[in-house]
């Protein structure tokens, strides 16, 4: 397999902090209600206590993106030397197919330009050998950079539950699942 | 043409909220260039690219009351910050801030910002005007004049300044006051009193173990603490401990982001936290399993101790007031006893109750009675200030000659006060913080005449909001020292703008963790802002020119050279630096052993842990750390309003970017107390007890229990939300032995929901 860059989502350690949100706030400056990457808390069915467990999500830098298939004027493309799927905004005429298309609502429509953006994985910084912003600011470390290509680690899933299942994509993220501790409700009387 | 040059000239005083918009006025100002990573166009990689290449690096620190207080990288080009980073050399921050600091690239240059001096025509009304500096300051210095002589004294003028910024620079807020004679100040503090006083009497002093040496610890519980909102970055060493097989149990009555982490939670009844660590103290006597030598060398009292356990508390008492089972107590209690080290973090929001700091003795003592305390892992970790011994260089003003001030006054001005014993005939009159309200409206000859606001949002953070609303009627002049228009500036005549951390410069120490940060003055300041020094300097100015020798601060001020007169070679030597400018190459770390009293030589009068203190017992509470019965409950539900992850009191929330993530409040009821109420999810509430009520929506979630209504602090700059409309300055037991002012039973609050 060639080098893929993913997302490892640590659910078990993540606390829901949104630190890596704002990350790449801080670092990009989105306009307002563009968002690259969010927290998302799971679900009652997913985790029995509300706002109490995490995904942290992006672009999954798909194997096969959707997004690029879709795109009429090539600006997505994807890097060979490490599969980051690269949105290329001054070629993007905000036709809107990519983010129709995408399952994960990765890429976001940006009003000003009136263009797609999306989660860029920071190349820039990978190419000067930093971390993405995201990771490197999670507190916790609940989010990492792997190269799925070579990373081993019994204890991840692909699809958890509350994630959706787009096999024909094969999204390049890893998850840890979420664990409940011991609780003891007192006694009401 | 021309036309249109002017206008864009114009742009960076009247930005609107969106970021294009945003950066042209940057751009019209001439300090633009392109964002970092720009649009992220596709080039090709070569080997010697380098991200950070071409911007300057500042170094800051986050001054906002936060556990963690960390170093912050700022990286700016042309004038403008692009983006920060926490400090990598820190080993505690590890190169990351949390999500408050990350907001922080928007805050120099949110559109909110109060960019000028101005003045309400009628407080409340909303018409302000701007106005010059030199015409703000000519307003006050005449009305600081006139009461004068009026009252032949500064008393009529009133400070308030809490923990909006603890750069230490900022006590010039409080060297201006002194400078001008002897003036009124709020003294106190809401947020730890109680749990200071009770350390104090316990082992001398508050003194916590490094954090980072929690991952030492093979036993750990968390007490009314969440750093998984509050201290996120203590949380990866917690974490750390439990991957090498230590057991973390968090005790709270929410089931907070923490609980969710820990291996047990226990849901303890609210405020009966000491009931539990008798009952389990009792069974570590009964089992003999507490630690018979470190007892006998280094404390004194435990025999009485043991017999008030013996007598008075049982396991079944202490799980009948508490609400966890007896075998779970008995259980936790003998692990607890025999993991070693075993520490407990004593959170700041336990001690928040009219029995706060007895609870918290309950809890040291069944530390140090396991032989914890002192010992790397162990301890009993609340907080600690012995990184904080600078000059206090602007607090040491003279004050003018003939000055008359408050006869009778003693004791300490308020935890982060460190302008040392006064010996003088007069001193300031003390007022307490945390009866603001309260004081402002009562308090005689003369009156508040003038407040002065800084490092603070009393409106937003202050107890019983309606009473305050009142208060704020009577001075005859507020001046309030902000960034953007809070509650309280709402009800101000003057505001002066003032700068934000990377517009001045100044010093930061944390108390908790063991680094030491220096905060570089990164870019210039944004619209007319000055910092509090400068304020300072310029009042001076003012004052001397209106009436020479009436007030004594410098008149001309190095915010620089300010902040390098704070280091001494005491600094120096804890941190093992050659100079402050050491620090602009990053955070340094103390050199302090990491266990707190590890040399068993305790501060208390016996220079032992004082298990029975007589010096408590003169200060009018118990000498032995008895159970205290909680607040008697006023109204049907159990009212907490503990902090957010997105702000801190009532900072950050205000900012677009956080809106994005938290646009608004809520508030979180437990489905069974919905359900006899006809309540479902997402519904709009009234919350209301006997002092006021907010209106909000609701969610439905078993993470608080059926008899608590939970929500959070916070200021949003567009909605009239706050909590405080509903908490009482009801006092907790301790804190005005070290801080002047018992601290305030915040979570000793009720109160009732109903559907709208
Ligand atoms: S997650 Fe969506 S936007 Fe990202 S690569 Fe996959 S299909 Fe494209
Ligand atoms: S990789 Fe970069 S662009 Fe993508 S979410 Fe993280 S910070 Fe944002
Ligand atoms: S920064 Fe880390 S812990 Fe916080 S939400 Fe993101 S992944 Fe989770
Ligand atoms: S709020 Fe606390 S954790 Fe966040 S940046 Fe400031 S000091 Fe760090």
């Amino acid at each position: 397999m060639n080098k893929q860059l993913g997302f490892f989502i640590d659910a078990k350690r993540c606390i829901g902090c949104f630190t890596c949100a704002m990350a790449c706030k801080n670092l990009y400056h989105q306009e307002l209600g563009v968002i690259w990457r969010y927290v998302y808390d799971l679900k009652t069915e997913v985790y029995p206590h509300r706002e109490r467990a995490f995904y942290s999500l992006a672009c999954n830098h798909c194997e096969n993106p959707t997004c690029s298939n879709v795109c009429p004027v090539k600006a997505y493309y994807k890097r060979a030397k490490d599969g980051i799927v690269v949105h290329e905004q001054d070629k993007c005429i905000g036709c809107g197919n990519c983010i129709r298309s995408c399952p994960y609502g990765a890429p976001r429509h940006n009003p000003v330009l009136r263009k797609a953006e999306k989660c860029s994985f920071c190349w820039e910084r990978i190419d000067s050998g930093l971390k993405p912003a995201c990771v490197l600011s999670c507190p916790v470390d609940a989010l990492e950079l792997i190269d799925l290509s070579t990373y081993e680690n019994p204890n991840v899933v692909q699809y958890p539950q509350g994630f959706p299942r787009y096999t024909k994509l094969n999204p390049s993220v890893r998850f840890r699942v979420a664990e409940t501790p011991t609780i003891i409700r007192r006694k009401r009387l | 043409m021309d036309q249109n040059i002017n206008d864009q000239a114009k742009m960076p005083l009247s930005c609107s909220m969106s970021r294009r918009k945003f950066l042209n006025c940057l751009a019209a100002a001439g300090v633009l260039t392109a964002l970092p990573g720009g649009l992220l166009k596709p080039m090709t990689a070569s080997a010697d690219l380098n991200f950070e290449d071409g911007y300057q690096i500042f170094r800051n620190a986050c001054p906002r009351n936060c556990y963690d207080t960390c170093s912050i990288k700022t990286y700016v080009r042309d004038g403008v910050i692009k983006y920060i980073e926490g400090a990598p050399e820190s080993s505690f921050t590890h190169g990351g801030l949390c999500v408050k600091g990350y907001a922080y690239t928007r805050r120099p240059y949110s559109p909110d910002r109060v960019k000028y001096p101005m003045i309400q025509d009628k407080r409340g009304s909303g018409n302000w005007r701007r106005i010059s500096w030199d015409e703000a300051l000519d307003i006050i210095a005449r009305k600081f004049i006139e009461i004068n002589e009026k009252d032949g004294s500064m008393l009529g003028l009133a400070l308030t300044k809490y923990s909006g910024n603890f750069g230490i620079t900022n006590y010039a807020v409080e060297g201006m006051m002194t400078s001008l004679g002897y003036t009124s100040r709020l003294v106190g503090t809401p947020c730890w009193p109680a749990g200071i006083d009770a350390q104090n009497y316990d082992l001398g002093d508050m003194w916590c173990n490094d954090p980072e040496d929690m991952v030492n610890a093979n036993y750990i519980i968390l007490w009314g603490a969440n750093p998984a909102w509050n201290s996120v970055h203590t949380m990866k060493y917690i974490y750390a401990a439990q991957e090498r097989g230590a057991k973390v149990v968090c005790i709270d009555p929410v089931f907070t982001q923490t609980a969710a982490k820990a291996d047990l939670y226990w849901e303890v009844e609210t405020s009966m936290d000491g009931a539990l660590a008798l009952g389990m103290a009792r069974h570590i006597l009964d089992k003999g399993l507490y630690d018979r030598d470190w007892v006998m060398q280094n404390s004194i009292g435990f025999n009485d101790f043991a017999r008030y356990l013996r007598n008075e508390i049982t396991v079944e008492w202490a799980a009948e007031k508490s609400g966890i089972p007896a075998l779970q107590i008995a259980r936790v209690a003998e692990e607890f006893a025999t993991a070693k080290p075993a520490t407990i973090w004593i959170g700041y929001g336990m001690q928040r109750h009219v029995n706060g700091g007895a609870s918290v003795r309950s809890i040291d003592a069944l530390v140090a009675m396991t032989g914890n305390v002192g010992k790397v892992g162990g301890g009993a970790r609340y907080g600690h200030l012995y990184t904080w011994g600078f000059n206090y260089h602007a607090l040491l003003q003279p004050r003018p000659e003939g000055s008359v001030g408050f006869l009778g006054a003693e004791g300490p001005l308020g935890d982060f006060d460190f302008s040392g014993d006064k010996v003088d005939e007069y001193s300031d009159r003390p007022m307490n913080m945390n009866k603001t309200a309260e004081e402002i409206l009562t308090v005689d000859d003369p009156p508040v005449r003038v407040l002065w606001v800084s490092c603070k949002n009393p409106l937003s953070q202050d107890f019983d909001r309606n009473k305050m609303v009142e208060a704020f009627k009577k001075p005859e002049l507020i001046v309030s020292v902000e960034q953007f228009f809070t509650e309280t500036v709402e009800l101000s005549d003057i505001v002066l703008p003032v700068t934000t951390l990377f517009e001045e410069w100044t010093v930061n120490a944390s108390y908790w963790h063991y680094w030491l940060s220096i905060n570089e003055q990164a870019i210039k300041p944004m619209f007319e802002a000055r910092s509090n020094t400068e304020i300072a300097a310029a009042l001076s100015r003012k004052m001397n020119e209106l009436k020479p020798g009436s007030c004594t601060y410098p008149t001309e001020i190095d915010t620089k050279e300010w902040m390098i007169k704070e280091f001494n070679q005491g600094i120096y030597d804890l941190f093992q630096i050659q100079s402050w400018e050491d620090l602009r190459d990053g955070p340094v770390k103390a050199k302090m052993h990491p266990a707190s009293w590890q040399d068993l030589e305790f501060g208390t009068p016996s220079g032992k842990y004082e298990f029975k203190s007589d010096l408590c017992a003169e200060h009018g509470h118990q000498a032995l750390p008895e159970f205290k019965e909680g607040r008697k409950p006023y109204d049907k539900l159990r009212l907490l309003t503990p902090h957010t992850k997105f702000g801190i009191h009532s900072q950050f929330v205000n900012l677009d970017w956080m809106e994005e993530y938290n646009p608004k409040p809520f508030c979180y009821l437990n489905p069974i107390a919905a359900r006899e109420r006809g309540i479902k999810d997402g519904d709009m509430v009234r919350v209301f007890n006997k002092i006021g009520e907010v209106r909000l929506e609701v969610k439905l979630t078993d993470v608080v229990p059926p008899d608590v209504v939970m929500m959070y602090t916070a200021w949003f700059r567009n909605l009239d939300y706050n909590c405080q409309n509903l908490v009482d300055d009801t006092s907790s037991d301790m804190g005005a032995y070290k801080t002047g002012a018992p601290g305030v039973a915040i979570h000793g609050q009720f109160a009732d929901v109903a559907r709208v």
